[in-house]
């Protein structure tokens, strides 16, 4: 933690599911476990709930990282909402290379209420990883330094762009 | 020539003996230049003797279908259009009954945007289109062109796996040797860019988007319509801002809603005014969908779309250690 | 007064002009030709109609009316409000005569006694258009059957007409001929008559112009045949493109954008084939489906707006709803399908 003190907090997004890891999270408090403070959770009712453009707005919307916390897999408190949630999750992760968002800035995986060690672990990793990616670049360019770049890149390619036909 | 002519004649025979039985049948026909064909609804004898076939007819019939529930229509559909006809049906779009499909085996349609890069001037200035065997003979402002036909095919077309299609009541030309599906090479050098020359590309080619939705409302997959989530008032996913963030939020939107369900037939891409490749985006979800669920949407029919369904240990998706 | 600039000086021209001024310009980027800023290093790109109209230098997509600030209860301060009125001049190269025009449809709407749209007009006077007459036409112009043509000077600043070597930029308004005092600029000598006769011979290959006189009246006969409608928009998708794409069309909508304690009021170019277009609160919409929504399109282009402006047609003929259009809906075969069809006795 000594290290990361020294670093400026940056936003990581948790959608936690309220039947287990987001009473982990509560486990680890509850125990003084000590967790770096990046994380702004929201509680959701079952990971089935995430729609995985939630992720993508958090994420376009300038998270530096977005964590998705539910039960394991045989454990859902609705039998198959985190089995659902599984494959969007995946397909998610999968897919964000194209985009040029870097996928590690995203995760996904499975926390019970009883594993505050477990979460712990959990959201110190998360944490230092996002640390080291450090913040997202932000989607729309900012300054008009980088609007010209962009647009001058983008004129470069010029009218006979291979990558469409 | 003559063999599409034939079977110009043997498709419209077949359409004409059902006509008086359905709504109407939905094909091609010229459009406003000799270049470009047009969707045509045939609903009478003299509706049919406008029909073409010819490469030139690139539209997906199938985006039609849902505005006639309850009506029995006719599509002619090639390969690529017929595997999103069998999405539907597997979604439970459409019925099966309410379809009659006039299937053609397809030798690959033209794209536009290859017909402009090889033309001598601006292919607005058209005067005239003959249609060889393998080649298009175009003349335009006064000049005369040879363009090959192969090299002016659709990505899709040449890297299409299902030329024929896949479901169908009557089929005409005939059947291709098995394919296999390619990527273009433009997509396996765009995912070999690093993330921030993709980032770079995606900022700047969406910065030219209009958000006029002709991508998603020509998608045949895309059935909330009116109801996008896109354009609701009631939970704004999106600004009305027109910059590249909320541009692409849209593309994450879509890319999104047809994981697992993308026909691949490219006509988000053929019809963007833009022309913002977004066919980069379909092919490399369609990759992921394969490689995790085995899964290529529209190629059978009486398939659940993987995102609708589950395995309780999945094969192919890896719980990560922590 | 006419002036001849070559090609390789009118880039200079433009270049600039740009250290100056905002220059929006035709440039050709990722296998399009769309109007961008011009900036340092940006070639301009004469080889096609953009594909986007000029609209956006006068009216554009999206632009920020005003910002509202909050503040805490504590603070005392209740918010505050900040106007943004456009500022500072902007100079369109490579218009085309259509686009150029389409802005005077929005004057009677933008300017009238009683409403005055600042934004617009501000906008609209801190404007400079160099338009390029056309040589040729593409095969979806129909500017000549709305009483324009290729060579057509209104709305225009300058006038370039492409000739062996370079443009001949025939001046308009004081302020074109202000530009055209720029030592870039040389002596037209006789190209300016080989300008004429290429203007000329434009207009020819445009052919005869289709009469579409009678398209208000037409067009209000068949009001309420929704049978006509339905089958003029079977293969319309109910997209935006042509409206998006469109010089003329200038419905906007408004909204809000708040984060934090800040918020924006937001205008937006809005489009009357979508659903949200005319969905009223209740959920009641009278406009339910694409083909009462193309009616509403064509009628207001060449009828409704007619009607209230001394008969100008609310269209430029540019072509772009034509060419864009993902299905081919051709807004002319429209208008004159309910020309032409047959009056009931």
């Amino acid at each position: 933690m000594s290290a990361q003190d020294e670093q400026r907090e940056l936003r990581i997004v948790g959608f936690l599911c309220n039947w287990c890891s987001y009473g982990g999270a509560d486990t680890a408090g509850v125990a003084r476990f000590i967790q770096p403070t990046d994380l702004r959770i929201i509680r959701v009712p079952c990971s089935g709930r995430i729609d995985p453009l939630f992720i993508v707005r958090a994420l376009l919307n300038g998270a530096d990282g977005v964590l998705v916390s539910g039960c394991h897999p045989r454990d859902c408190h609705y039998a198959e909402g985190n089995f659902y949630a599984r494959r969007r999750l995946e397909m998610l992760k999968r897919f964000l290379p194209i985009t040029g968002i870097d996928e590690r800035r995203f995760e996904y995986t499975w926390v019970s209420a009883s594993e505050g060690q477990r979460w712990q672990h959990v959201v110190t990793e998360f944490t230092r990883r996002i640390h080291e990616l450090g913040p997202a670049p932000f989607f729309n360019p900012v300054s008009e330094e980088e609007w010209a770049k962009l647009a001058l890149d983008g004129a470069a390619r010029g009218a006979s762009c291979a990558c469409h036909g | 020539m003559s063999g599409e002519v034939s079977q110009l004649e043997e498709l419209k025979a077949a359409i004409r003996g059902q006509l008086d039985s359905l709504d109407c049948v939905i094909g091609w026909e010229q459009g406003y230049d000799p270049l470009h064909a047009t969707p045509l609804f045939i609903r009478s004898e003299a509706d049919l003797e406008r029909l073409t076939i010819s490469p030139l007819a690139v539209h997906n019939p199938a985006t039609y279908t849902t505005g006639f529930k309850g009506k029995k229509i006719g599509l002619v559909v090639r390969g690529c259009h017929s595997r999103s006809v069998i999405e539907l049906l597997n979604e439970k779009l459409i019925e099966r009954d309410e379809v009659v499909l006039f299937g053609l085996c397809c030798d690959g349609v033209v794209s536009q945007r290859k017909i402009r890069a090889a033309l001598p001037a601006d292919p607005g200035f058209v005067e005239a289109v003959e249609l060889g065997k393998d080649e298009l003979h175009i003349t335009v402002a006064g000049e005369q062109a040879t363009l090959k036909l192969q090299e002016v095919l659709a990505d899709k077309c040449l890297h299409c796996a299902y030329p024929d299609p896949l479901v169908a009541d009557v089929l005409i030309g005939e059947k291709h040797a098995p394919r296999q599906a390619a990527s273009p090479a433009c997509q396996d050098a765009f995912e070999a860019l690093g993330n921030e020359e993709k980032l770079a590309f995606w900022q700047d080619t969406m910065s030219r988007c209009i958000r006029c939705y002709a991508c998603r409302n020509v998608c045949p997959m895309c059935v909330c319509q009116d109801h996008c989530i896109a354009t609701s008032r009631d939970h704004l996913w999106m600004s009305q801002e027109n910059t590249p963030v909320e541009n692409f939020m849209f593309q994450m939107i879509h890319v999104s809603h047809l994981t697992g369900r993308c026909t691949e037939c490219g006509e988000c891409e053929r019809a963007c005014p833009v022309d913002i490749p977004l066919m980069l985006l379909r092919r490399y979800m369609n990759k992921q969908v394969r490689e995790v669920f085995g899964h290529q949407a529209g190629i059978a029919l009486d398939k659940t779309p993987p995102l609708l369904t589950f395995q309780v240990e999945e094969a192919r998706i890896k719980e990560r250690d922590w | 007064m006419e002036r001849f600039i070559t090609q390789d000086n009118l880039q200079r021209f433009a270049a600039g002009l740009a250290e100056k001024k905002n220059v929006l310009a035709p440039v050709a980027s990722g296998g399009t030709t769309t109007f961008r800023r011009l900036r340092p290093g940006m070639q301009l790109d004469f080889s096609r109609m953009a594909v986007i109209s000029p609209k956006d230098a006068t009216f554009p997509r999206n632009e920020t009316l005003l910002t509202v600030q909050h503040y805490p209860e504590e603070s005392g301060k209740r918010m505050e409000l900040q106007e943004h009125l456009p500022e500072g001049e902007m100079v369109v190269i490579g218009c085309r005569p259509c686009g150029t025009r389409g802005k005077l449809v929005f004057d009677p709407v933008y300017e009238t006694q009683a409403i005055k749209d600042p934004y617009y007009i501000r906008r609209r006077d801190g404007a400079t258009f160099i338009t390029l007459a056309c040589a040729r036409p593409e095969t979806t112009c129909f500017c000549h059957s709305v009483g324009s043509g290729p060579a057509d000077e209104e709305g225009s600043d300058i006038l370039l007409t492409a000739v062996e070597g370079g443009f001949v930029a025939k001046a308009v308004t004081e302020k074109g001929e202000q530009l055209l005092g720029d030592s870039l600029f040389e002596d037209a000598g006789a190209k300016a008559e080989e300008a004429a006769a290429s203007n000329a011979s434009a207009r020819k290959l445009m052919g005869e112009a289709h009469d579409f006189s009678s398209a208000a009246e037409k067009l209000l006969k068949r009001f309420d045949d929704m049978d006509f409608w339905q089958t003029q928009s079977d293969k319309c998708i109910s997209c935006g493109a042509c409206t998006y794409m469109c010089p003329t069309c200038y419905c906007f909508n408004i909204t809000d954008d708040e984060a934090g304690l800040v918020s924006r009021r937001l205008r937006t170019w809005d489009n009357c084939m979508s659903h949200t277009f005319t969905l009223e609160g209740s959920g009641h919409n009278p406009r339910s489906t694409k083909a009462h929504r193309l009616k509403n399109r064509m009628g207001h282009k060449f009828s409704y707006y007619p009607d209230l402006h001394g008969g100008q047609i609310a269209c430029c003929g540019c072509g772009r709803c034509i060419k864009q259009c993902p299905a081919g809906v051709d807004i002319r075969q429209v208008v004159m399908a309910a020309q032409e069809y047959p009056d009931e006795r």
